[in-house]
């Protein structure tokens, strides 16, 4: 056994998988509450990597910051997390809400829509070419290790933060009178209504939180990866849903296992398998389709009867 | 019980529509698309004061990046050449999203768009060597030629099923790749080389070559592969082994070579030395540090015309764009010569074309423009070798 070979791709699958359990937790919270597939969000986690970026730019860019390194990362997570909140409201209440009675179809269809949308906004605002976060200029280039665990500071930081993140939410969620407000609607939305729970406002608080741990994702893999570019939130939506539905769609610790287990597979799959580096994709999607076969509900989900 | 499903429901179809697009994809000789009445190779063409050259480049999709190299590098020539001259040239733009699964078809379409359009004389593009393939009937039938600037694989001018319609101002796979493996063998004298493709047909090629080219000469060669978008390296950094002494990257998006190379330094592997091929010949790559070498046609970065270029762009240079300049020239170069008439047809064009002779001092490239019956530039023999010098690739060889 090559332990250094198993460290190197455990760091690096909790890594991605720390990243896909917030895009799966926003996935989620939205299924959990609206019962609809945001597409979308993907590509919201592609903007809040260009809010991130631009924060960045903002304040004097990652070689000669106005502000210390730290100041300058709390600044650009939380103009990213506060924009792309916005953004899922935005999105919400002119592409889904006036769908909310439609048949299932049409908001899965305004969904891929506005993934479209905001792909394509992004290739006009943004312009074509690649973003460079230059993260060792900002932070360093430092590599630490304990004994043949190898971990830079951004996936450090990135693994750190994003559980920070879970736990404030599960917190919030379990704890305060929204998060009790918003089990309600995720139960049983008319009922939640008639006892005098703001529906709406549950849903745009709702796709607030989903959308700025989106956000927050956004920012991380630009830490970790250097690179942003107007077409990143495709592939990665896609792996987040998968997270979301091997966790078990609904469910938010099941999210966030879900993303570790995707994170991790791909990992595993892209050092291990046969030609694991090209075809990692085909090896998480197959992985996608065993659960949904064993286990329909996904590892937390529960099997939920309904009258037909 | 319902919801789920209803939820398994939409996978399983989006499942299946991924999987029909996946397939047609996939399939690179598949018929040509039904076609709309093309204009004839013979029918006779008023010249006009404007003409008219067809233009295929993924100015959308995911490989746009590259797309808006060229279509800068066309209209930068255009540009010049409507201050310089009485007649002016337009161009008609086809976007054929390379890259995306919907790619191979919108190429087609911007295909049969072109060979329908009476006015489009000869065509610049396409960018991939799979869309060429895709369009070749519907350009031949309709008499037009194409320059392409950046389609590499060899045996699109070798296979005799383009010759005199296909040329290309890019040297193919055959010569880039032995110049760059025998750098590596006679200079650097490393032993272990790792050759990293990124599944494109431009990046397989060079790799396959590059790859035969080292085992000939006895270097321990390992392969791997990774997705043209893919942005996370680590764990394809973990399988490289500790012995490799440098590292093959033939990809075509710079931003990404610039990443590789930064996340090998984040892994601790930032003294093994690294080399990319023509597609990467960017100040963003050349950043990662002095031990990054690269390929590239003798294309002068102080030259006149880069400089006029980079005012009126702006960015580093957009090198793997410059070929497409040279592609625009030589057809409106060729369309000039086969208007003096007043008229002309698409067949005097192609021939024009065949004949270009352009010299290496109004050449963009650093060699003549001069193309073989192949449809190949007779003139590029070589390619030449760069190292960074921590910001900007400086010629080693060549």
């Amino acid at each position: 056994m090559n332990w250094s070979l198993f460290f190197d791709l455990t760091v690096s699958g909790l890594t991605l998988g720390s990243l896909y359990a917030l895009v799966a937790l926003g996935y989620s919270m939205v299924y959990g509450i609206l019962k609809l597939l945001n597409f979308a969000h993907g590509d919201v986690y592609m903007i809040g990597a260009f809010i991130g970026w631009f924060a960045l730019h903002a304040l004097g860019g990652p070689v000669n910051p106005d502000f210390a390194g730290a100041a300058v990362l709390v600044v650009m997570f939380l103009t990213a997390m506060i924009g792309c909140g916005i953004l899922g409201v935005a999105i919400e209440r002119f592409a889904y809400r006036p769908l909310r009675n439609a048949p299932r179809i049409a908001p899965l269809i305004s969904a891929l829509g506005v993934s479209i949308f905001l792909q394509n906004s992004a290739l006009l605002v943004f312009g074509a070419q690649f973003r460079d976060y230059q993260t060792f200029n900002l932070i360093g280039v430092k590599t630490y290790s304990i004994g043949n665990l190898f971990f830079s500071v951004p996936q450090l930081l990135t693994v750190v933060a994003a559980i920070c993140l879970m736990v404030a939410l599960t917190v919030f969620v379990a704890r305060s009178r929204l998060g009790k407000a918003m089990r309600s609607t995720a139960y049983d939305r008319e009922a939640a209504s008639m006892m005098g729970i703001d529906v709406d406002r549950v849903i745009s608080v709702t796709f607030f939180i989903g959308s700025a741990l989106a956000g927050a994702a956004g920012v991380m893999f630009g830490l970790v990866f250097g690179q942003i570019f107007h077409f990143m939130g495709f592939l990665a939506g896609l792996k987040g849903f998968t997270a979301a539905v091997i966790g078990g769609i609904g469910s938010i610790p099941g999210a966030m296992i879900g993303g570790l287990v995707v994170g991790l597979a791909e990992s595993y799959a892209t050092g291990y398998l046969p030609q694991g580096s090209t075809f990692q994709n085909l090896y998480v999607f197959a992985l996608l389709i065993l659960v949904i076969l064993i286990r329909p509900s996904g590892l937390f989900g529960t099997v939920v009867v309904q009258k037909a | 019980m319902k919801g789920r499903r209803g939820l398994i429901g939409v996978l399983l179809a989006l499942s299946a529509a991924f999987a029909v697009v996946a397939a047609a994809y996939a399939t690179p000789n598949r018929a040509a698309a039904p076609a709309a009445p093309a204009a004839s190779g013979s029918a006779l063409v008023k010249c006009g004061k404007t003409r008219t050259i067809g233009f295929m480049v993924p100015a959308t999709g995911p490989a746009v990046s590259i797309g808006i190299q060229q279509a800068h590098w066309a209209s930068y020539y255009v540009s010049q050449y409507n201050k310089t001259h009485k007649t002016k040239i337009k161009l008609q733009q086809e976007d054929t999203q390379l890259g995306a699964p919907t790619g191979t078809a919108e190429a087609l379409k911007g295909a049969q768009a072109l060979a329908s359009s009476p006015n489009v004389l000869a065509v610049a593009g396409p960018a991939g060597s799979n869309e060429i393939v895709g369009v070749t009937k519907i350009l031949k039938d309709a008499g037009l030629a194409w320059i392409s600037g950046s389609s590499t694989r060899t045996t699109l001018t070798t296979d005799g099923t383009r010759t005199g319609y296909m040329f290309r101002t890019v040297p193919p796979d055959a010569i880039q790749g032995p110049t760059a493996a025998n750098y590596m063998i006679n200079k650097l004298k490393v032993k272990n080389v790792y050759i990293i493709d990124d599944q494109e047909v431009y990046s397989t090629g060079l790799a396959d070559t590059v790859q035969q080219v080292l085992r000939n000469a006895g270097v321990t060669v390992g392969r791997d592969g990774v997705d043209q978008q893919q942005s996370d390296f680590s764990s394809v950094i973990a399988k490289i082994p500790r012995s490799v002494e440098m590292i093959y990257i033939p990809w075509q998006l710079p931003p990404k070579g610039q990443a590789f190379g930064n996340q090998m330094k984040s892994a601790g592997r930032g003294s093994v030395k690294l080399m990319g091929a023509d597609g990467l010949f960017d100040s963003s790559f050349a950043s990662v540090g002095s031990h990054v070498y690269d390929t590239n046609f003798p294309l002068n970065p102080k030259s006149k015309i880069v400089a006029g270029f980079r005012k009126q762009h702006g960015g580093d240079g957009d090198y793997f764009g410059a070929p497409t300049y040279a592609a625009v020239q030589v057809a409106a170069e060729a369309i000039d010569k086969a208007c003096k008439s007043g008229s002309t047809t698409r067949a005097k064009v192609r021939a024009a074309i065949r004949g270009t002779k352009i010299p290496a001092s109004r050449s963009l490239i650093g060699v003549a423009l001069r193309f073989n019956t192949n449809g190949d530039l007779a003139t590029a023999h070589k390619f030449g070798i760069y190292k960074s010098n921590g910001s900007d690739f400086q010629p080693v060889a060549g």
